[in-house]
């Protein structure tokens, strides 16, 4: 894909975005005064823009709400995004090294795939009930786990079996070892690769965690916030919620990127 | 230091004979050039000396020492240059001293000393990305070098190179062959590149690749291209290559 860059382009992408806030608008605003409303939605209820924004605004921290209290965006984002990373850095210790062993030897390669091939195809969300009963905390990071991890196996394996054979074959004629080859010539050669794995997989474990936490009963998280909100009602705190997952997620995804730009740089 | 000896080696490749009975050695000090059409298995015998691959048949020994195992005591240049992407051009020289072990101030009086041979000065930070062809090929020469080979192994390293660069490299290897006085095993396809550079020109033949004919190329270097004495030579390799390029092309066809 290519994109317009430079100036041009960022002008381009803001003007999208205030056409689609403007579109939104409007739809809400006309369904609202029975002017157009498209068959079996009710356009009428969502909130518009600007009561989104205010609700956004209105709920960032913390409220005290008579006698009871809401958590603010604020300490929700913070929730999820802990959850987040620590399931993703448990993924990436593991992940690693299962996709290095398996990308690189055969054995292993013949003992672990039928398990991979058939565990990653179970989607995280299909582990929520288990990890319901099965663990007494840190259920919602299990499932941040299993969303991030085999994207960075996956990619490490395909990272690790593209390593130029030249490559290899120059460092053994310069003397290198077995364990050296691995450790100089086959993971730097994958790190484009494992670095591509993690970002897929934080954005599967961002998504998979708004879901765990709707089921895994927790008082705090994005997740929960957002169906808290729509059982209460306040369909503006709500659709403020989503955008607040979007953006994040769009953060995580841009600043992986920016990382390997800035640290990988020696890829043509 | 540094005679190579291949004696009635054989190989095959699933059912493809790719070698028999090759019978050549490359004397000490001695630049030898290696031609012949594609696919006579030139590659295969630079592998065969790395210790890469093994023999079916047949002895093959680095002074007297028999190759068993990849032999770290050889230098091999490749064609595509094979450099370390993520390394700079002192992390790729370094990459024979480090991985024996030598200290960081060992390390780097070899690599700025093989910097200084091959003529990169100023480009020691750089990436092999941000290197011509050339340049990349001098990085292949100096960390082939770095390891203190008694032999270089050459696999077409000017392949893919414009000819301007590559008649510059020519001479740039030469230059540092006097310098660096090793056993060189060059493979080319190119005939003027091999009666330029070589002591002697063997000639291999194509399935099964056989040793064919072996051209002494007594002139004093420098040498002058297109001088008589190297046209005559370059004729009788020219005409000893195209009867096997012929053949080789016929079964193809």
């Amino acid at each position: 894909m290519k994109f317009e860059t430079g100036k041009r382009g960022l002008l381009i992408n803001i003007l999208s975005l205030i056409v689609f806030t403007l579109v939104w608008q409007i739809l809400v605003i006309l369904a609202r005064n029975d002017i157009f409303n498209i068959p079996f939605i009710r356009l009428r209820d969502i909130p518009t823009p600007v009561e989104t924004w205010y609700a956004l605004a209105g709920s960032m921290f913390t409220r005290i709400y008579g006698p009871s209290f809401t958590y603010g965006i604020i300490n929700h984002v913070y929730a999820s995004l802990v959850r987040v990373i620590e399931g993703g850095i448990i993924a990436f210790i593991i992940g690693v090294p299962v996709g290095i062993g398996v990308g690189y030897s055969k054995f292993l390669g013949n003992l672990f795939n039928p398990i991979i091939e058939i565990v990653r195809n179970m989607p995280p969300m299909a582990w929520i009930p288990l990890s319901v009963f099965i663990f007494v905390s840190g259920g919602s990071i299990f499932i941040v786990f299993i969303g991030v991890v085999f994207p960075i196996i996956l990619n490490t394996i395909q990272g690790v079996k593209s390593t130029d054979t030249r490559l290899i074959d120059a460092a053994k004629t310069l003397g290198a070892s077995e364990s050296m080859i691995v450790k100089k010539v086959v993971i730097p050669s994958a790190l484009p690769s494992i670095m591509t794995g993690l970002r897929i997989g934080l954005g599967v474990g961002w998504m998979a965690i708004v879901a765990a936490e709707m089921v895994i009963k927790s008082p705090v998280g994005l997740g929960y916030f957002i169906w808290n909100m729509g059982d209460l009602g306040r369909y503006s705190e709500m659709v403020a919620g989503m955008i607040v997952i979007g953006v994040i997620g769009y953060i995580m995804n841009i600043s992986i990127l920016l990382l390997q730009r800035r640290y990988i740089n020696w890829v043509d | 230091m540094g005679r190579l000896v291949f004696s009635s080696v054989s190989r095959k490749f699933n059912n493809f004979q790719a070698l028999l009975d090759v019978n050549f050695e490359v004397e000490n000090g001695e630049f030898v050039c290696l031609l012949g059409p594609s696919g006579c298995g030139k590659t295969t015998i630079l592998r065969l000396a790395a210790g890469l691959v093994a023999p079916d048949e047949g002895i093959i020994s680095l002074d007297g020492k028999k190759i068993d195992g990849v032999n770290k005591e050889c230098g091999f240049v490749f064609q595509e240059y094979a450099l370390f992407p993520w390394r700079t051009v002192k992390e790729n020289i370094e990459f024979g001293p480090q991985v024996k072990g030598m200290t960081k101030t060992e390390c780097e009086s070899i690599s700025k000393h093989y910097i200084d041979l091959v003529g990169l000065n100023g480009f020691e930070n750089h990436y092999p990305n941000e290197l011509s062809g050339g340049m990349k090929q001098r990085v292949g020469i100096a960390r082939a070098y770095a390891n203190n080979p008694k032999l270089l192994l050459m696999d077409e390293p000017f392949g893919a190179l414009d000819a301007q660069t590559r008649n510059l490299m020519q001479g740039e290897l030469l230059r540092i062959w006097e310098t660096e006085h090793i056993s060189v095993l060059f493979v080319t396809h190119s005939v003027d590149e091999a009666v330029y550079l070589g002591d002697r020109v063997i000639v291999m033949s194509a399935r099964p690749g056989k040793v064919k004919d072996i051209f002494d190329v007594k002139l004093t270097r420098p040498r002058i291209r297109t001088g008589p004495e190297a046209n005559i030579i370059r004729d009788s390799v020219l005409k000893s290559l195209s009867t096997q390029i012929k053949l080789a092309s016929h079964e193809y066809i």
